[in-house]
């Protein structure tokens, strides 16, 4: 290619720059019958057909399409990425859809409610149940305040489903060398020591994406408690990033990247190859998040495998799923709340957690599946103990690739757990800064 | 007679001599081209192989091992998910369209500042090259409030526009510097004949620059053709999307589907390649063809 791509999120930074500018004015007030009359409901979102989402939306599609006879559902497919650039130049447009599926957070969901992309749900999701249906911690992915920052304010948005960080094992491999599923951190070090004594690598990683540093955060959620999880995510106090939680998750790292639990070369290793390596059997055990689960099903024939939560640990990263979220612009917007009515419907629900998807409102009874059960009273459990901690990189933008080389410089021994404190701090405080707090 | 006769028996022995001297580096050549060519097709091998493997295959032997079995599934649900049909109309549409529009308006312009020497001329090839250079992210949002104002977005008529405009421009500069050495012998012979400017340009210099035309329109097709961004924000229905942008509707958040990927990368290169293999012969004319016959 003659022409380069660089500079790609440069644009996309400028852009949403100066949209922010261009889209204020939007009013946030809604009534139920707003578009109540109208003929067709455009519907985006970006799920594959066969993924547990895609499978439970069609058929809502189809429950919405026989109560309302003579509305017209014009679905369309997105690639995550044409949502993810251009989302605020579409819901600018006349070309936005009625109702979507848009990724939670302050840089996205949060972005457009502050720009008045978005219509408030408040109202709505009291009225209709949706607000009883989840929990404190999934709500709080659902309310944004004035500044776009979540966890207060209006709602803005609807989740079917949730993710949370689990342990995935081989257990062909742990029947091999004998061993139990840990219940405690000590055991569970003790089952990888067994694996290095025997030269298996014990853990899958993959430093150059997601999972490392979620491993970390794991590892520093083990000290934490619910506050320490607002102070960092919610802003509430400052974090201190040598107080006991994060100095243990970066030295415990350290201590299994030297123990030989992770293995020196996985800072260069991305996640999908990390969960194919795992797929092929070559590593006992992954620390990953519960969206591989429904394609593990699928897709692992060679040996029997399972998951357990994280031992010891009352606090884990994860949170609601995407949003539905109704455009400012939407047309329609009496029928996409009736639409979101019907995806947390109880039968939707049970079909999203038969498919190996985790729904936000399921009854346990209602799953056959016994591998997907398993998944959703793991899930249930973290749900109930309000355990959903998000994730690592959520509290500023571009934070995600700080980690990213935090962790890596951990993995290859180039830093010490101090340095690399030090180092992710400084981005966190300049955001802190940023938003005046 | 003589002299043949003479130098016959002479050659093969030179030729020989050539031979092994120059045996062990053509050799090493050929190892080096050998790896080269392994290099530069190992990707689209990897592609093929995987496209053709199913899910558990993958999953359980990795993205280097050899399918177990041929599985087509990937290659037919793709077509059908994204109605792929449609998007391969829709990419050449525009495709050619812009080729063609790209080239006359390159002809056009460059005739002015090439042959026409208008005044300020290098400042109109400053000027275009200049707009050449520009990113694409930072030509975004003036397009977009543009198209929007025209009720133009979410339409392909946007995105020829656009990428006539942007292709010409790369035209523009390369025509005027090929046409500034055009041999004004032959332009005086059209004067002498009694053409007008018209007629000078669609009977001599169009004519006379052909092969450089052909390499542009090859080169407009295959850029417009593969490109990604614009397409991805002003192309918004999936109706009027073109072949990348569709291919990126297998990009999840977290998880990829790389058999499905191999198979939308193998069915989204192939227009392009038989489209190269077919214009090649154009392209190895060279792009600054074109002199007195």
């Amino acid at each position: 290619m003659i022409r380069s791509r660089a500079g790609l999120s440069a644009g996309a930074l400028l852009l949403a720059a100066s949209l922010a500018l261009a889209a204020c004015g939007g009013s946030g007030d809604s009534s139920s019958e707003e578009g109540a009359d109208a003929k067709t409901l455009t519907l985006w979102h970006y799920e594959g057909p066969t993924s547990a989402m895609g499978i439970a939306w069609n058929k809502a599609i189809e429950e919405f399409k026989s109560s309302h006879p003579g509305v017209e559902v014009k679905f369309e497919e997105k690639g995550f990425e044409q949502i993810q650039q251009n989302a605020q130049m579409i819901l600018n447009s006349d070309s936005a859809p009625d109702i979507m599926e848009y990724n939670k957070g302050n840089a996205t969901a949060g972005l457009l409610s502050k720009q008045g992309l978005l219509t408030d749900l408040t109202e709505e999701s009291s009225k209709r149940g949706w607000d009883k249906a989840l929990n404190s911690s999934l709500q709080t992915t659902t309310k944004y305040d004035d500044d776009g920052i979540m966890g207060s304010g209006k709602t803005f948005g609807v989740p079917n489903y949730a993710e949370y960080v689990e342990v995935y094992y081989n257990k062909d491999l742990f029947k091999k060398y004998n061993l139990q599923v840990p219940t405690t951190l000590d055991e569970f070090t003790k089952v990888m020591d067994t694996f290095v004594q025997n030269k298996v690598t014990p853990l899958a990683v993959g430093g150059a994406e997601y999972p490392a540093q979620q491993i970390l955060y794991t590892l520093a959620l083990s000290k934490a408690d619910r506050a320490w999880v607002d102070d960092y995510q919610l802003y509430k106090n400052k974090v201190d990033f040598k107080g006991p939680q994060l100095t243990y998750g970066a030295q415990t790292f350290k201590e299994w990247v030297d123990k030989g639990y992770i293995a020196k070369n996985s800072a260069g290793i991305k996640a999908e190859d990390m969960g194919v390596s795992f797929s092929q059997g070559k590593f006992p055990i992954m620390i990953s998040g519960s969206w591989w689960y429904g394609r593990f099903v699928n897709e692992i024939k060679n040996f029997e495998w399972g998951t357990f939560l994280f031992p010891g640990n009352k606090l884990h990263p994860g949170s609601s799923g995407n949003l539905w979220v109704v455009p400012e612009k939407s047309k329609a917007k009496a029928l996409a709340y009736d639409f979101i009515d019907i995806t947390m419907k109880p039968e939707i629900q049970a079909l999203l957690g038969n498919n190996g998807g985790v729904p936000v409102a399921a009854d346990v009874a209602s799953i056959t599946d016994p591998k997907n059960k398993e998944l959703i009273e793991n899930f249930n459990k973290v749900s109930g103990e309000d355990g959903l901690a998000f994730y690592p990189d959520w509290p500023a933008p571009g934070y995600y690739d700080v980690l990213v080389a935090g962790v890596q410089g951990l993995i290859n021994g180039s830093k010490t757990p101090d340095a690399v404190l030090s180092e992710i701090q400084k981005p966190y405080d300049e955001n802190l800064a940023d938003l005046g707090k | 007679m003589t002299l043949t006769a003479n130098r016959a028996p002479a050659e093969p022995a030179a030729e020989v001599r050539a031979a092994k001297r120059s045996n062990p580096l053509r050799f090493v050549i050929l190892a080096a081209l050998l790896a080269l060519l392994l290099i530069v097709i190992a990707p689209l091998l990897i592609i093929a192989i995987n496209a053709v493997k199913s899910p558990a295959d993958y999953a359980g032997g990795g993205p280097l091992s050899l399918p177990t079995h041929l599985y087509w599934d990937g290659i037919v649900d793709f077509w059908n998910r994204v109605s792929f049909g449609q998007k391969l109309w829709n990419s050449f549409v525009t495709s050619f369209v812009v080729a063609v529009l790209g080239v006359v308006l390159s002809v056009l312009n460059a005739y002015a500042l090439g042959i026409g020497k208008v005044k300020g001329r290098l400042w109109f090839l400053v000027f275009f090259l200049v707009a050449n250079l520009l990113p694409q992210e930072v030509l975004v949002y003036p397009l977009y409030f543009l198209s929007k104002e025209v009720h133009l977005y979410d339409s392909l008529i946007s995105i020829v526009i656009i990428f006539t405009v942007i292709q010409a421009a790369f035209g523009t500069y390369l025509l005027t510097s090929v046409y500034q050495e055009f041999p004004t012998e032959l332009l005086d012979a059209a004067d002498v004949d009694g053409a007008g400017k018209v007629r000078t340009l669609w009977s001599v210099v169009v004519p006379v620059s052909r092969p450089t035309l052909g390499v542009l329109f090859t080169f407009f097709f295959i850029w417009t053709w593969n490109e990604f961004f614009l397409p991805l924000v002003f192309l918004v229905s999936n109706d009027n999307q073109t072949v990348p942008v569709a291919l990126g509707v297998l990009q999840g958040d977290r998880l990829m589907d790389a058999t499905m990927t191999s198979a939308s990368g193998l069915i989204g290169i192939l227009p392009a390649l038989i489209f190269f293999l077919v214009f090649q012969r154009t392209l190895t004319r060279g792009i600054t063809a074109g002199a007195i016959k």
